[in-house]
């Protein structure tokens, strides 16, 4: 009778929120899936034109450079800012002075619009970096690394990473909350300190939201538009279009949108098969510690 | 690794000072905002010297100008309503849909099925669902705020879904046992118990969908379009024309708009660190 | 516990439904018997113009009520407002692809019989005709304001130190050399925003390559690598004359540089004036026509239609509209719109122009000008960004070949449209 109860007060949250999820999220995708059998162009009249937009998509040089663009900037992105976002997690965790204003001003790069964040790094790419480099003689500095087919993505990867520091970080604060002062005690008695305290009693304890903050670091960094589009706009030499910038650059812009959503689907199994197995495997490991 | 002395009362300098000269790469960018704030766009220039020299007077003119553009308080009004909506339904519906999913989804296929559903659909680009969206919504005549408020309700639920399940995981299953041997049903231990334990989650969850959405500018901009109705990003775009941007005073509007967001970041910070779950697991 | 679930849910439904009524109302159809004519333009910068005309126009006619929208993005809202099927009546846009595009959709009134058309210049009506995919009867657009590129210059510089304006590649080559042996910058690109690489490129292809190249190809009568090559050629020829790293440098950035004399001349259209003013309010500014070949005369301008209205095929009230056109285009309107926005006028008559626009003045009253080629790149070819692709990497022949083919790929349904055309209407079905 109890069991029976609780099983459907579940039911009861969880079937209005699957429908309220599929009527905003799915009905929409399917019906973008559908657009991706024409050469619809946004507006206007449109045929059908079958797989093409399918056989086309994988014979795009374009389409191919942005997936190895967008990988690369991904993974290294979401590993910069995983190491950064939980050493500063745990010094502002810690005990130490100015603890809020700390925590306040650590948070300001998430705020600022991508405009102001455009502008700012541009300038300092463009202008004070290269002034520098040239002042200390360090070659690779001595011209503006978004110029630079080579660099460009790099700095991109700076940039991002220093905006989505906060945000990952704040994940891991919340995380660190769970983490119960006894098994310190418990640790202190062991004698673990530092590393060896962070390698085995934080570290397993805070596994459910590294998970997490690796899942929504790859989402974000693979979704990758806005610093694209403050930063470099997909240049130089068209090296860093990301897929999300050419779907939306080319969809919405251009007349591509029966094409683009041939992208967007492929490019949302390709995700989401990665993010299950990311999950799936990140699961396991947390339940072997 | 930094050392932890978490339970040790003493100040740990060291850290306090790392975390210090840290700021230089946060004040650096912030002090060239502000300048450009102050300036006149006559006092732009190409040369480091004179990007980082102060203006030639202080005065608030680009912030009352930049306000006078934008139409500053009816766009903040707007602003403010649609993210404090969104945040209050995100933090009430999530948080029940995590822990109705998050609870089941180790022994039940169903729940195991809409949590991969639900956290599979922020993977979908929001450009292909625009244009299915714009028309959807106009169809059901939510072509408005409260449009862009369910958009936004859906949009965040996968990263909530899997926050709030995440955090659930270190919640023992014995604190709502215990209620439940008292004779609670599972709605009152839900609000009694679980709802209050997952403070520092309901806050972070807070932050992260305010901060998504005061910022964003896409959605509201093709669904309340023509509605005559403004949020700051939106009436922001006034600055940047197809062949000029006024930076000086996008950067006053863009530093106004920073204020609000912030201050409601450090008190939900507060909330984030009184550490519930802490006091509550012994 | 009953209670408590009812009660959760009610205030759900209560935030939702107040959510719901907050945005509800405002959306109420005025129901007085004035026509009501709705236009959209795209030009946010023009907004103070637009209101002035919107005001004046307002209180000269009591049947019909004229709203002018001036949303920031308008091509997003405008494509947005066409799936929402809200379609306003006049629609301001320019004279580009998208132009051709909603044509193509069927989506513009046939407007041939406004008398208005009669004072339009001829240049311009070419010009959009030209911007049809598959030549169609009866007209579709007013063009209302133009602008024009080529090569902008400092006066005072060029006084001081007693340049000429150059009239032949030539001569502009030796100008070049003259100016860099005096030590003094003279280019500055801001190729780092893509699209400032179609500056020079469209003023040279004005020169170089026939105007309607474009539709040339389509109809399958040549090729990009016959007739760009001359264009691809010489626009690395000016490479060496700018400052070093172009691709550092954004659209802003040049303009500042140009407006703080680092440079003597700024290949750019006459849009860039306001925020190379905004830099440096002062500064003398004056153009000329890119002289991209060798003869004296044979320079023609770069000039495309800025903004021209279009009826949309939905709207109601047809002479209404018209009322609203036969207004816009009265002499002193178009001069509020001139005045604000330092733009060459569509029609015929004694306009002021702005001063920068002096050195072009001549070619503007003779109608000889030639359309941006870029009007005809479909956007998500990115022709923009691989031109800097081409100026980084500098292969001709690739490149040429590559433009050949991507073009072939974005504009295959286009090309087949158009053959289909010509298979109807014979060989040959060329226009103008």
């Amino acid at each position: 009778m109890k069991g029976n109860d609780r099983k459907r007060t579940f039911l009861l949250i969880t079937i209005p929120i699957l429908a309220l999820f599929f009527v905003f999220n799915t009905l929409p995708l399917i019906k973008g899936f559908i657009y991706s059998f024409t050469n619809f162009k946004g507006y206007g009249s449109y045929d059908w034109v079958g797989l093409r937009n399918y056989i086309d998509l994988f014979q795009d040089v374009r389409v191919g450079k942005s997936y190895l663009f967008t990988f690369k900037f991904a993974i290294v992105a979401t590993i910069i800012v995983n190491i950064f976002s939980l050493i500063l997690a745990l010094g502002l965790n810690s005990k130490i002075r100015a603890k809020s204003a700390l925590r306040g001003i650590y948070f300001i790069p998430n705020v600022l619009g991508g405009l102001v964040v455009g502008y700012i790094f541009s300038f300092i790419f463009t202008y004070i970096l290269p002034a520098v480099g040239k002042a200390l003689g360090i070659d690779f500095l001595s011209s503006s690394m978004l110029a630079d087919t080579k660099s460009a993505w790099f700095a991109i990867v700076i940039v991002a990473a220093w905006q989505a520091i906060a945000m990952n970080t704040i994940i891991y604060i919340s995380g660190l909350q769970t983490v119960p002062e006894d098994v310190y005690e418990a640790g202190a008695i062991d004698g673990a300190t530092g590393w060896t305290k962070f390698k085995n009693l934080t570290f397993p304890l805070i596994v459910p939201f590294f998970t997490i903050n690796m899942v929504l670091c790859m989402k974000n960094f693979l979704m990758a538009f806005d610093q694209i589009m403050a930063l470099t706009k997909g240049g130089p030499a068209q090296s860093t279009e990301s897929i999300s910038f050419l779907i939306y650059k080319n969809g919405m812009d251009g007349g591509q949108f029966g094409f683009q959503s041939a992208n967007a689907v492929i490019f949302f199994v390709v995700i989401v098969a990665i993010s299950v197995f990311q999950l799936t495997f990140m699961n396991k490991k947390e339940e072997q510690l | 690794m930094k050392e932890k002395c978490k339970h040790t009362g003493k100040t740990n300098w060291p850290v306090t000072i790392l975390l210090i000269m840290g700021c230089f790469t946060i004040f650096f960018p912030l002090y060239m905002a502000v300048i450009i704030a102050f300036k006149k766009p006559s006092e732009m220039t190409n040369d480091i010297m004179g990007a980082l020299s102060f203006p030639s007077s202080w005065s608030f003119d680009n912030f009352a100008e930049a306000m006078r553009v934008t139409d500053f308080w009816n766009s903040l009004g707007n602003s403010l309503l649609i993210t404090a909506l969104t945040v209050i339904i995100a933090i009430l519906v999530h948080s029940l849909a995590g822990y109705a999913i998050g609870r089941n989804m180790g022994n039940s296929k169903f729940y195991k099925f809409a949590y991969l559903y639900i956290v599979s659909g922020m993977f979908v680009p929001f450009a292909i669902l625009m244009m299915p969206l714009v028309k959807q919504t106009s169809q059901m005549g939510i072509g408005n705020r409260a449009g862009v408020i369910i958009l936004y309700v859906v949009f965040y639920m996968p990263m909530n879904l899997l926050l709030y399940s995440g955090y659930l995981k270190n919640i023992p299953l014995a604190l709502e046992e215990a209620a439940r041997v008292d004779g609670a049903g599972t709605w009152k231990t839900y609000w009694s118990i679980i709802f209050p334990v997952m403070k520092p989650m309901h806050a972070t969850v807070a932050v992260l969908t305010a901060l998504g959405t005061w910022n964003d500018v896409m959605t509201p901009l093709v669904i309340m379009s023509g509605t005559g109705k403004n949020t700051l990003p939106l009436a922001q775009l006034n600055f940047q024309t197809q062949f000029g941007t006024n930076y000086n005073l996008a950067f006053a509007s863009y530093l106004l708009a920073l204020i609000p967001i912030l201050l409601f970041y450090l008190f939900c910070q507060k909330q984030i660190l009184n550490g519930v779950v802490n006091g509550a697991v012994k | 516990m009953r209670k408590v679930k009812l009660f959760t849910w009610a205030a759900l439904a209560g935030i939702l439904g107040s959510g719901m009524v907050l945005s509800g109302c405002g959306a109420s159809e005025k129901d007085n018997e004035k026509t009501k004519i709705e236009m959209v333009q795209y030009k946010p910068e023009a907004v103070k113009a637009f209101e002035k005309m919107e005001e004046k126009f307002n209180a000269s006619h009591d049947d019909i009520e004229l709203v002018i929208e001036s949303p920031n993005e308008a091509m997003t809202v405008l494509k947005t407002r066409f799936i929402k099927e809200d379609q306003p009546d006049i629609i301001g846009i320019g004279g580009d692809i998208n132009y051709s595009n909603f044509l193509d959709a069927d989506m513009l009134m046939d407007i041939s019989d406004f008398e208005g058309l009669a004072d339009i210049k001829q240049a311009y009506l070419d010009i959009d005709k030209n911007l049809e995919f598959i030549p169609k009867d009866g007209v579709y657009a007013v063009p209302y304001a133009a602008n024009a590129a080529g090569i902008l210059y400092n006066k005072d510089m060029f006084e001081e130190n007693g340049w000429e304006i150059p009239e032949t590649w030539n001569e502009f080559l030796e100008l070049l050399d003259t100016i860099q042996a005096s030590g003094q910058q003279p280019l500055y690109f801001g190729f780092k925003d893509v699209w400032t690489c179609l500056a020079p490129w469209n003023a040279m292809a004005c020169d170089l390559a026939p105007a309607d190249v474009c539709q040339q190809v389509n109809r399958g009568e040549t090729t990009f690598s016959v007739e760009y090559r001359e264009l691809a050629e010489k626009i690395l020829q000016l490479l060496p004359y700018a400052q070093e790293d172009p691709y550092a440098y954004s659209y802003n950035d040049a303009c500042t540089a140009f407006a703080r004399g680092e440079s003597a001349m700024y290949c750019i259209g006459s849009y860039a004036v306001p925020q190379i003013k905004s830099v440096n309010p002062d500064m003398n500014i004056d153009s000329f026509v890119f002289p991209a070949n060798d003869s004296a005369d044979g320079q023609i301008l770069n000039s495309g239609v800025d903004l021209q209205f279009c009826v949309m095929e939905d709207c109601k009230d047809k002479e209404a509209a018209y009322e609203v056109l036969r207004f816009m285009l009265e002499d002193e309107n178009i001069q509020i719109y001139l005045d604000d926005q330092n733009a060459v006028p569509c029609k015929e008559g004694d306009f002021t122009l702005p001063s920068m626009l002096d050195g072009m003045k001549e070619y503007i009253e003779q109608g000889k000008m030639t359309d941006y080629q870029d009007h005809y790149y479909p956007a998500e070819m990115a022709v923009d960004a691989m031109i800097q692709t081409y100026l980084m990497n500098q292969d001709t022949d690739a490149w040429l070949k590559k433009f050949d083919s991507d073009w072939k790929r974005y504009n295959r349904d286009l090309i087949r449209k158009v053959q289909e055309y010509q298979e109807e209407n014979g060989e040959g079905g060329s226009r103008s």
